[in-house]
């Protein structure tokens, strides 16, 4: 129906979040999926009126339908397209609003519809702001809200076939496993990260000390992992390296920039340590000491003994 | 055919102040390179060697322009007068307008910035080519571009026909700046400057701002004194909230 809001899903993140934010519009709510019959039916599960779903082959990404999904949608006559900031995601949201001639809006965090205007509340500045934007539909936005966990739905919403007739030239031509075992950091409960504010690779004993403390794996930012090797690429966690989810995420030193936070997205709770109280990381933190880490860091393993 | 790689086209979202009251302040904040940047032109560079292609620059606002020749473009096309746009669409649909000025070209190369995720797919979007995100390296073979790219826990190979857009995730920071010797050898190659009214494009205001505020996200807790009471207080905490 013209008016509704489309999420458009590539992958399972925020699919239930994304939905439920679409509710706020106050207009019907259906899903594009583009992807395997899962995916359309975990996006069934997650409370739109309908899903509309295009089957990929293995070999081909969902970035080979953008521009044709993007016709489809604005031929649909949405009011609103909304995609998590993936790579995936955004290709198709990108092509979205291209086709619909649509603002973009990255950061959403909640939506309403006002005397017909879409309202946003959005994030920017890496979290330091919350902007209210409004503007004529039809508009795509970027969600950022949290996630939030799919309650089984009473019904699954239908989901039907969409055809978009031959997929652009775009091929996977091979897809392995991140390199090494990684060990176990994407499967981790617990998580010490380490950055810049660790002076010398000499030191590092010291965070394993903390990490074995807690039962946890050791994983480290950007500038660390490759600026000086000293701890394996596999365990740099960031928008390039691992994306991680456990439910306790230490970050020792780290000043929390952009790229190293979009791989700790799904952390339950992150516990910062730096010395800089203006570093960023503690806008992310549940908890935090500002502190000298090669204080800190005994200091920890003590109380945790106790 | 030309390989374009577009850069320094946003302010940097770390030199805006953030006053008490929740308003931005943006002064002083220049077009500038993007972490992600020197990955894009390192890409470019590869792609036009390898495809066989000149290589040109575009960057607008204050962007400058012998950022780009001194790593190896071979020639920068800079739109001075452009503005700072909120509508990342807007900001794509002017670059497009740009490399449609350009004109010949089959390959765009852009930073895949955090503080601006919408404006590579929209710019794919507006020109009607196929666009691959999140990318580290491509080449070209056979007449096709190969990229490469982390998508969750996978190292994909992508082939993509073209014309094409790449959005380049900086893997690293940036290995070696430019020496005396390339900065110098920049100096003399070749800068346009197109006036904005030149592309032809329009840029319409969709966006309209009801004002900033401070987010009233829970802060963290934090914790002070001595880093033995700090780290005993914290420890408690995470118990009793049971998270140990």
């Amino acid at each position: 129906m013209a008016g509704d809001c489309w999420v458009i899903a590539a992958g399972e993140r925020r699919l239930g979040a994304m939905v439920s934010a679409a509710r706020q519009l106050g207009g019907g709510v259906r899903v594009a999926a583009v992807g395997p019959q899962s995916l359309a039916e975990t996006a069934a599960a997650a409370g739109p009126d309908a899903v509309a779903w295009v089957e990929t082959a293995r070999d081909v990404p969902a970035e080979a339908y953008a521009a044709a999904l993007g016709r489809a949608l604005a031929a649909a006559g949405p009011r609103m397209v909304l995609a998590a900031p993936t790579p995936q995601g955004r290709a198709l949201a990108g092509a979205a609003a291209a086709a619909l001639g649509a603002a973009v809006i990255p950061g959403v965090l909640h939506l309403s519809f006002d005397g017909g205007t879409v309202v946003t509340d959005r994030m920017d500045l890496s979290g330091r702001v919350v902007e209210t934007i409004e503007s004529a539909p039809p508009v795509a936005g970027l969600f950022a809200g949290e996630d939030i966990a799919l309650s089984a739905a009473a019904v699954s919403a239908p989901i039907e076939r969409l055809d978009l007739g031959d997929p652009a030239g775009i091929r996977i031509e091979k897809a392995e496993p991140v390199s090494g075992a990684h060990a176990g950091l994407a499967d981790a409960e617990r998580i010490v990260a380490v950055g810049r504010g660790l002076k010398a690779a000499a030191d590092l004993p010291l965070v394993q000390g903390l990490a074995t403390a807690l039962g946890a794996e050791v994983g480290c930012s950007m500038p660390i992992a490759d600026d000086f090797g000293w701890v394996s690429k596999e365990r740099y966690i960031g928008r390039s390296g691992q994306h991680v989810s456990p439910r306790l995420y230490l970050a020792i030193g780290i000043s929390g920039a952009p790229q190293h936070l979009d791989g700790v997205r799904d952390a339950k709770v992150v516990v910062a340590v730096n010395a800089d109280p203006d570093a960023p990381i503690f806008r992310r933190a549940d908890y935090g000491i500002v502190g000298d880490l090669y204080e800190v860091i005994p200091a920890l393993v003590a109380a945790l003994d106790a | 055919m030309k390989v374009v790689v577009a850069y320094k086209w946003a302010r940097d979202p770390e030199d805006a102040a953030v006053r008490g009251d929740g308003s931005v302040d943006w002064r002083g904040a220049k077009m500038a390179a993007g972490e992600d940047d020197p990955a894009a032109v390192a890409v470019a560079c590869s792609v036009a060697s390898a495809g066989g292609r000149d290589l040109v620059g575009l960057t607008i606002g204050d962007g400058d322009t012998s950022w780009a020749l001194a790593r190896g473009v071979g020639h920068a096309v800079a739109v001075p007068d452009a503005p700072s746009l909120a509508d990342e669409a807007a900001t794509a649909a002017l670059l497009v307008a740009a490399v449609g000025w350009i004109g010949e070209v089959d390959v765009v190369v852009i930073g895949d910035a955090d503080g601006y995720p919408g404006v590579p797919a929209v710019l794919a979007g507006l020109l009607g080519w196929p666009a691959l995100l999140g990318v580290s390296t491509a080449t070209v073979e056979g007449g096709r571009l190969l990229a490469t790219r982390r998508a969750g826990d996978l190292d994909e190979t992508v082939s993509l026909d073209l014309p094409a857009v790449l959005g380049v995730a900086a893997a690293s920071a940036e290995k070696r700046a430019p020496g005396m010797k390339e900065i110098l050898a920049a100096r003399k190659r070749p800068v346009e400057a197109v006036p904005l009214s030149a592309l032809g494009v329009s840029l319409p205001g969709r966006l309209v701002s009801r004002g900033t505020r401070v987010p009233d996200a829970a802060p963290a807790r934090i914790f002070g004194g001595d880093p033995a009471d700090a780290a005993r207080q914290l420890v408690a905490a995470l118990r009793a909230d049971g998270v140990l």
